[in-house]
């Protein structure tokens, strides 16, 4: 059996494994491991007194990984942004934010719907898990919207596709594990990520404004905020400007300057900002003790998948089937543009079914050199390109599109997260009036999609300065 | 998160000995986040020597390095006690009674399997590392202060220790539910509806947002 | 018989001798006794003595300074200011060293034994912002400079920060450090000329020491004419690795003027001053190892006498 056969089987006994219900990381994990005793074992030709030996040194390659992959500098961006987003909620800084949105753009149609979008585009620059700021803000805004006289399933979906910002703004978890697992720098990602965040905010404010104005009946705009109640919003909501600046500064200084620092160290210093505001606010040991253990809990659910995924991932190191996925792909005879759109596609059904980080984890070690691989190579330039971009390049905007089109995933049924946890929080909607709601903000990712693909400045202009 | 789930107890036997190894667990999770937190506190005495006194941290990259597999490892057994390792409710969702206890039981038991066979290799990752006869006891160490790194590769195997002791715990709670035909056994996640999930995921978030 | 070697990054200078060998071992062997390359899939970097001693690759290359602890014997040629300023002078220190029965002993403990060196030119540094050319600018400086080559930046007061070199670019595009050292290949396979304003040109404080290792069952499993052919390639494979590096050399001065990297001198004055730490590290260094059971004296002399020899003899 050659190793590439070994490789698709296994692939196949993860997905099996997986669809059965197996937790994603110890799934992957086993994948691993049982692919590598059958690849030392085949190199012993089957003989039944070699097995012994192959168990042993399966086992224990696979065992350098937990440890040796987790002890990252780069990963320890994680938990900081992790705790972040749970020290904000303590420090009471999301309904400030909401607020000030309020008060500052309520006035336009659809106004607190649009101030909804605004603000968890707000707040997503401090959180970086999509549900985390979906399930806020459904207790902060959609009452709000509700009292206005807003149908109770759009409301919903304002929330549901808003909360999804929390991944391409960035801090984000989802962007880091992408930078990890294609070992690409995480500070240019995540800066690559805000002006598309930005951009999905727009169109999602373009959309409801234009739905405000074509229905009636819709939401009436929230009118007679006098300026001083708008500028006295604004000092309890400055603290998340304050972080996102610092974050900012530490990936890269817009005055030409040298970064002041590492991503990590810029979410460390905003956390420790947000820490300060939590305990004058008056957070004691017993929320900062839940706090650190929902940290621990979302950072282990995390890094679980991680090395879980990397053991298979070494696996598939010993059986080169990435290599030989490449090779296939750069083999077909279609324009690069119409296997990537394809590949985009594939990432829209497998994300019906599967949760964000778990479906990038596992596809991405095969799918990632392959789509490099159609640009022309890790190292291509960019007029030699098949994008149009060099690889570097490319391994951003792909990471941007797989992100964006993950964080689709998460408004789309039938197990559209966003919407199952909105639902859950507002007793008075059903997961189907929420999917209901959200529908119109399909069209606004699918336009995005399409603008991201078809105009990739919008993702590398930043990048391409830092 | 697909998998959030919560745990029942009684006075039963299985009861007491999940409550009393969740209580380790929690210890083990708060450890984790107080690890974290040092992350934190440790990157802005980093950041404030180097802008304001011209003197970085010594080892930063090194201590980093070492708190990870504390991060990383040290909650795996709490989150396994709640069920909320990340997976794929699609097919474990529409089972019901009986039916459920075995499929749980038997991705339980290949999970169990997977952990006894790390707990061998991150040991020997460990062993490697360590030496009774060398200063500090250490045979491999980090790059630049020369940390023995045999303390992080220690956590991981101890993790999983207590990992397989869950796991273990759950195979006989599947398996006792399986056997009495239970709707509510004790001891073992039970896969809430989606619904459930969001409201305990929203309370988590809830804290003094009032 | 198939074997799988595992090191890191891309196909650059530094992996020419093994990518020589497997091309030499095929050719004698008629394809019989194949090699198969593998950049960072089998194996973390700092972790590829512990994959020799699983068992998991047959071939590896690692180098000293990522985890001093695996390695004591071998650091002696990581110190700073040793004085060898050829790569025929790294060869041979190097095979001294390697043939010397405590580094064997350690290495066996992984059950490695050592094939060859991967011969390194002085490393200097490369740094964004303003040049530093004194050693006063040093202060404060976060450099990545592992081994004894930290250490003799610590002791003018830089702070050693250091990753292994695949992740050295990311650390200096991010601001971890200011500088990098390394040797002319890794500034051009890794990328940190690209982000360089300046480089140091004459700062020369020493190397880092990279052997390529077997696996020791793996090796006496081998057939004789399979042993032979690896054991004869060895030579030839490192004089080609010695010849293609000194056309890279060559052509270095060439890449610094492309990319515009300022080159600094560093004065006659100033180098002496640095030199001067080179004497307690050496010293610590000699106590520190000999304090752990190994003939230090005996192999800090050893480089001393080979680098002598090499020097005048030949
Ligand atoms: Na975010
Ligand atoms: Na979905």
């Amino acid at each position: 059996m050659t190793s590439i056969e070994i490789g698709l089987w296994v692939t196949g006994g993860l997905l099996v494994l997986v669809v059965l219900g197996m937790r994603v990381g110890f799934a992957a994990a086993l994948a691993g491991l049982v692919g590598l005793i059958w690849i030392f074992w085949d190199k012993k030709g089957y003989d039944p007194e070699q097995l012994v030996w192959a168990v042993t040194v399966a086992v224990k390659t696979a065992g350098q990984v937990p440890h040796g992959k987790v002890s990252s500098q780069a990963l320890s961006l994680i938990p900081t942004f992790i705790l972040i987003g749970y020290l904000a909620y303590h420090a009471g800084l999301t309904r400030a934010l909401f607020e000030a949105a309020k008060r500052w753009i309520a006035w336009l149609p659809g106004g607190l719907a649009v101030s909804t979008v605004f603000a968890t585009a707000g707040f997503a620059a401090v959180s970086g898990a999509s549900v985390a700021t979906a399930a806020v803000f459904a207790r902060i805004a959609i009452p709000e919207m509700l009292a206005v006289g807003y149908d109770k399933r759009f409301a919903a979906g304002v929330v549901a596709a808003g909360g999804t910002l929390a991944s391409l703004i960035p801090p984000s978890a989802i962007l880091v594990i992408y930078a990890i697992i294609v070992e690409q720098d995480v500070g240019k990602l995540l800066l690559a990520g805000f002006i598309p965040g930005v951009v999905s905010a727009l169109i999602y404010a373009g959309l409801i404004v234009g739905l405000a104005l074509t229905l009636k009946n819709f939401g009436p705009p929230v009118t007679g905020f006098t300026w001083r109640q708008r500028f006295a919003s604004l000092p309890p909501a400055l603290p998340i400007f304050a972080v996102v600046i610092i974050i900012i500064f530490f990936v890269y200084n817009p005055f030409g300057g040298d970064a002041w620092g590492t991503p990590t160290e810029g979410g460390a210093i905003g956390a420790f900002i947000v820490f300060l505001m939590a305990l004058w606010r008056g957070m004691r040991w017993r929320e900062l003790r839940d706090a650190l253990i929902e940290t621990a809990k979302l950072s282990v659910m995390i890094f679980t998948i991680i090395w879980g995924v990397l053991v298979y991932v070494r696996f598939l190191g010993f059986a080169d089937l990435p290599g030989a996925f490449a090779d296939w792909i750069t083999a077909l005879e279609q324009p690069p543009m119409m296997t990537l759109i394809m590949i985009l596609l594939a990432y829209a059904v497998l994300g019906m079914f599967m949760d964000a980080i778990g479906m990038l984890l596992l596809t991405l070690p095969v799918v990632y050199p392959a789509v490099m691989a159609l640009n022309g190579g890790e190292t291509v330039a960019a007029a030699d390109a098949a994008f149009g971009m060099s690889g570097p390049m490319c391994a951003i905007w792909f990471g941007i599109l797989v992100v964006k089109m993950a964080e689709f995933c998460l408004i789309t049924p039938p197990i559209g997260l966003n919407c199952f946890v909105v639902a859950g929080v507002r007793p008075e909607l059903s997961v189907q009036d929420v999917f209901r709601g959200v529908t119109p903000f399909f069209i606004a990712d699918a336009v995005t999609i399409a603008v991201l693909v078809a105009f990739p400045a919008i993702v590398l202009w930043l990048p391409s300065l830092a | 998160m697909a998998g959030a789930a919560s745990v029942l107890d009684d006075d039963s036997l299985i009861s007491r000995v999940d409550l009393r190894l969740e209580r380790l667990e929690r210890v083990f999770a708060l450890i984790s986040g107080i690890s974290v937190f040092l992350l934190m506190v440790l990157a802005v005495v980093s950041v404030t020597g180097r802008h304001f006194f011209n003197s970085p941290l010594p080892g930063y990259v090194d201590w980093i390095e070492m708190a990870m597999p504390f991060i990383a490892f040290l909650g795996v057994s709490y989150v396994q006690r709640v069920g909320g390792h990340i997976r794929m409710d699609m097919v474990i969702g529409v089972l019901k009674g009986r039916a459920l206890w075995v499929a749980e039981w038997l991705t339980t038991f290949a999970t169990l399997l997977l952990i006894v066979l790390l707990i061998w290799g991150t040991w020997a990752h460990f062993d490697r590392s360590f030496d009774f006869t060398a200063p500090n006891w250490s045979r491999d160490s980090t790059i630049d202060i020369g940390l023995p790194l045999w303390p992080a590769k220690f956590v991981v195997p101890v993790a999983f220790f207590v990992l397989a002791l869950r796991l273990a715990l759950q195979l006989w709670g599947f398996g006792r539910a399986f056997l009495r035909g239970d709707t509510h056994p004790v001891a073992i996640p039970l896969i809430l509806s989606a619904a459930e999930i969001a409201m305990a995921e929203a309370e988590a978030l809830e804290g003094d947002e009032k | 018989t198939e074997w799988n070697a595992s090191t890191w990054g891309k196909r650059r200078a530094f992996t020419e001798n093994l990518e020589k060998l497997a091309e030499l071992v095929a050719e004698k062997t008629n394809g019989e006794f194949t090699i198969n390359i593998s950049y960072g899939g089998l194996s973390k970097n700092t972790e590829n003595l512990d994959g020799i001693s699983i068992g998991a690759f047959e071939i590896a290359q690692f180098c000293a300074g990522y985890h001093a602890d695996k390695n004591r014997a071998i650091t002696v040629l990581e110190l700073p200011f040793l004085g060898v300023e050829t790569l025929e002078q790294e060869v041979a220190v190097s095979n001294a060293v390697y043939s010397h029965p405590a580094v064997a002993e350690e290495m066996a403990q992984w059950n490695a034994k050592m094939l060859m060196t991967s011969p390194m030119p002085q490393y200097n540094l490369v740094g964004t912002g303003d040049a530093r050319s004194s050693l006063d600018s040093f202060d404060g400086m976060r450099v990545r400079a592992t081994g004894g080559l930290g250490e003799a930046f610590a002791a003018v007061g830089a702070v050693p920060t250091s990753v292994t070199s695949s992740e050295a670019y990311q650390a200096m595009e991010s601001g971890v450090v200011d500088t990098v050292a390394f040797a002319p290949h890794a500034h051009l396979s890794f990328g940190t000329i690209n982000e360089a304003d300046w480089w140091t040109a004459n700062l020369n404080p020493g190397t880092v020491n990279c052997p390529v290792v077997v696996n020791i069952d793996a090796y006496e499993s081998l057939t004789d004419a399979e042993r032979e052919a690896l054991d004869s390639s060895v030579p030839e494979a490192i004089e080609f690795y010695v010849a293609n590096y000194g056309e890279l050399l060559q052509r270095w001065d060439s890449v610094l003027a492309e990319k515009e990297v300022e080159k600094v001198m560093i004065s006659e004055d100033e180098l002496a001053r640095f030199a001067e730490v080179a004497g307690p590290i050496h010293t610590q260094w000699i106590e520190e190892n000999s304090a752990r059971g190994l003939p230090a004296q005996e192999l800090f002399d050893l480089v001393g006498a080979t680098l002598e020899a090499a020097k005048s003899g030949n």
